[in-house]
């Protein structure tokens, strides 16, 4: 897949996000344009209820905007199918979860491999990237093991190993260390640069200034907008 | 692991002691709805099977009633004869049965006289001894020999007693050639068979009654049983599946019904099972169902992981139940047979290769309704709410 028309990975023009609930509806995203460029680190980061896990869900093709336009690589996402929106984030979009995920039954080769299954990779090709990854992760030596068996952190480092086991151009990570201590959330936030530095854009939703800060870029949101954008 | 089935093994066994509730809660549910399928053409595949066994195909009788349940064929060897000459006709056996009063020196028994007319007699299987030869012979139930104490070479006194014959006929002594087992013999009949002639002398009357003609075609019943419609317009003449036809408007058509009602309350039973535990196990993986669609897993393939879980449950739980279910149709058999008037052979379970094509549809249909719900949650899961409100709990 190539850049889109003006080289970013996702573009959203306009896009609002509303949720339909009893006392009326509530906007979480309003009217925000933004474009990733390709190997971009960007943090979002606000008050809870602010909207950015809501932009994230956005971004990464599992929300829909109730207005505006999201383009991925150039193709305008609302005029994909389900079936079309799953293959682009299973092989263009990288999740990395608060909790992690993690699938309790498989151990952490077996989860990272989870996602190249899904798109076809060979048992064999996946097996080898499965342990290059958790290598690259420093889990090379608890491949074997299962989310049960792991830390936090380390449970944390599988779920980034399966987030790029399909090579995403873009990762996004919500709150990725949100249930950890800060020592281990520092060797998260490293890896994730990482990652970044490696090629891949990130985009990070944070509460913590300190993951925050390692980005490029910095954008604030409050009440479903984009109130401030700082470059570093 | 790519495999759906092998995934939904790995989500199934997660809750290890769940997953073996479930399959063992449908190998109980199956084995009950294979014995209802047993049930529900047992009685008339083995009265089937006893009626093929005894190597005759069709029966002619007096009138539109079962053999020996309506009035006497009274020109019987005439019939017997004509039937004989037309061709499709192998044999004919004259059949009649009297009642008679069987004694040995130290026990005395009541019981049926049964006379063939037409050698060899073929009603019978000979267990011990041989068949008839010429003289006063008769061939007799096991339980007969046992409760006379008779053995093949013993001799015991019989008194008949026939329609049409004087009351009290002079008794005569017969010579046990064999023991035998008659196919709708009851476990605890006194039965005697002997040659049609020997039965009319030891009764003083002349020959001419029968109960019913059988009739061995030589390989097309239909065809031969037409024929003798024809020759004979006056007897009614019944193959064998009109037979079986006549036996399932007499009353067995009860276990069909019986069986019909079971069977619906034992697959509706397996449906709430199956979708109340698929339900609840979905339920409690909603965000691992969200994060796998975030991560680019499609709606079919999640919807296809419910499908095999559902899939897993029943044809593992399928498979023990096809052991569970012929261990439970022969105990109830046993119990059934204790019945009275119930024939030694009958059996109201009978292990057939249709039966087990329903079993194996009806339970493959339980798993596919079953899982409709669940698969319903999963394929219409809002994959950021789902995210969001995991977060938030």
């Amino acid at each position: 897949m190539t850049d889109g028309p003006n080289g970013a990975v996702v573009s959203a023009v306009g896009v609002s996000r509303a949720f339909s609930m009893p006392a009326g509806p509530v906007v979480a995203v309003r009217d925000v344009t933004l474009t990733i460029a390709p190997g971009e680190h960007t943090a979002i980061r606000g008050p809870s209820g602010c909207g950015k896990s809501t932009l994230l869900h956005i971004l990464g093709c599992v929300d829909a905007p109730t207005s505006g336009s999201l383009i991925f690589d150039g193709r305008d996402v609302a005029g994909l199918s389900d079936r079309a929106r799953s293959l682009l984030r299973l092989r263009h979009i990288g999740f990395v979860f608060q909790r992690f995920f993690l699938l309790p039954m498989l151990t952490a080769a077996e989860n990272v491999e989870l996602p190249q299954a899904e798109a076809g990779v060979a048992k064999a090709e996946r097996r080898h990237r499965s342990l290059e990854l958790l290598d690259y992760v420093g889990l090379g030596a608890r491949a074997g093991h299962r989310p049960s068996q792991l830390s936090g952190g380390e449970m944390q480092r599988v779920a980034i190993a399966r987030a790029l086991a399909n090579q995403p151009r873009l990762l996004l990570a919500d709150e990725p260390t949100g249930e950890l201590d800060q020592v281990t959330g520092e060797h998260v936030a490293a890896l994730l640069d990482r990652v970044n530095a490696d090629g891949t854009a990130l985009v990070v939703v944070t509460h913590d200034l300190a993951l925050a800060g390692r980005a490029r870029r910095v954008l604030t949101m409050r009440d479903g907008r984009i109130e401030d954008e700082a470059r570093q | 692991m790519r495999a759906p089935l092998a995934f939904a093994w790995r989500s199934l066994v997660r809750q290890p002691a769940r997953a073996a509730l479930a399959i063992l809660g449908v190998a109980a549910v199956g084995a009950l709805l294979l014995d209802m399928l047993l049930l529900s053409e047992g009685l008339v595949l083995s009265m089937r099977e006893l009626l093929d066994r005894m190597g005759f195909d069709i029966r002619v009788t007096a009138v539109e009633a079962l053999p020996g349940s309506g009035p006497d064929l009274t020109d019987a060897p005439a019939a017997a004869a004509a039937i004989a000459a037309l061709p499709g006709v192998r044999a004919v056996r004259t059949i009649r049965s009297e009642g008679v009063e069987l004694w040995t020196d130290t026990v005395h028994s009541g019981g049926i006289f049964l006379g063939v007319g037409g050698e060899p007699a073929q009603l019978w299987t000979i267990l011990r001894g041989r068949d008839l030869a010429a003289g006063p012979e008769l061939v007799i139930s096991e339980y007969a020999a046992d409760l006379l104490h008779l053995e093949p070479g013993d001799t015991v006194t019989v008194r008949a007693s026939c329609d049409g014959g004087p009351e009290a006929p002079p008794p005569a002594t017969f010579r046990v050639a064999g023991i035998v087992e008659l196919p709708f013999d009851t476990p605890d009949a006194v039965t005697a068979g002997t040659t049609l002639a020997s039965l009319e002398a030891a009764c003083g009357v002349t020959g001419g009654i029968a109960d019913f003609l059988a009739v061995a075609s030589t390989g097309d019943a239909d065809a031969a049983a037409a024929r003798i419609r024809a020759a004979r317009p006056d007897l009614r003449v019944f193959t064998n599946d009109e037979m079986i036809g006549l036996v399932q408007q007499g009353g067995f058509t009860y276990f069909r019904q019986i069986s019909t009602v079971l069977t619906a309350v034992t697959v509706s039973f397996a449906l709430l099972l199956i979708t109340v535990l698929l339900t609840v196990s979905v339920n409690q993986r909603l965000a691992e169902v969200a994060a796998l669609r975030a991560l680019g897993f499609s709606r079919r393939r999640v919807v296809l992981d419910v499908l095999c879980e559902s899939a897993l449950i029943i044809g593992l739980g399928g498979a023990l139940s096809l052991p569970l279910g012929l261990l439970l149709a022969s105990w109830l058999d046993t119990i059934l047979k204790r019945m009275p008037a119930i024939p030694a052979q009958i059996h109201f379970f009978v292990l057939e290769p249709q039966a087990l094509a329903a079993h194996a549809a009806l339970l493959a249909a339980t798993a596919l309704v079953a899982a409709v719900y669940p698969m319903q949650i999963v394929a219409r899961l809002p994959i950021a709410a789902t995210l969001r409100n995991e977060v938030i709990s």
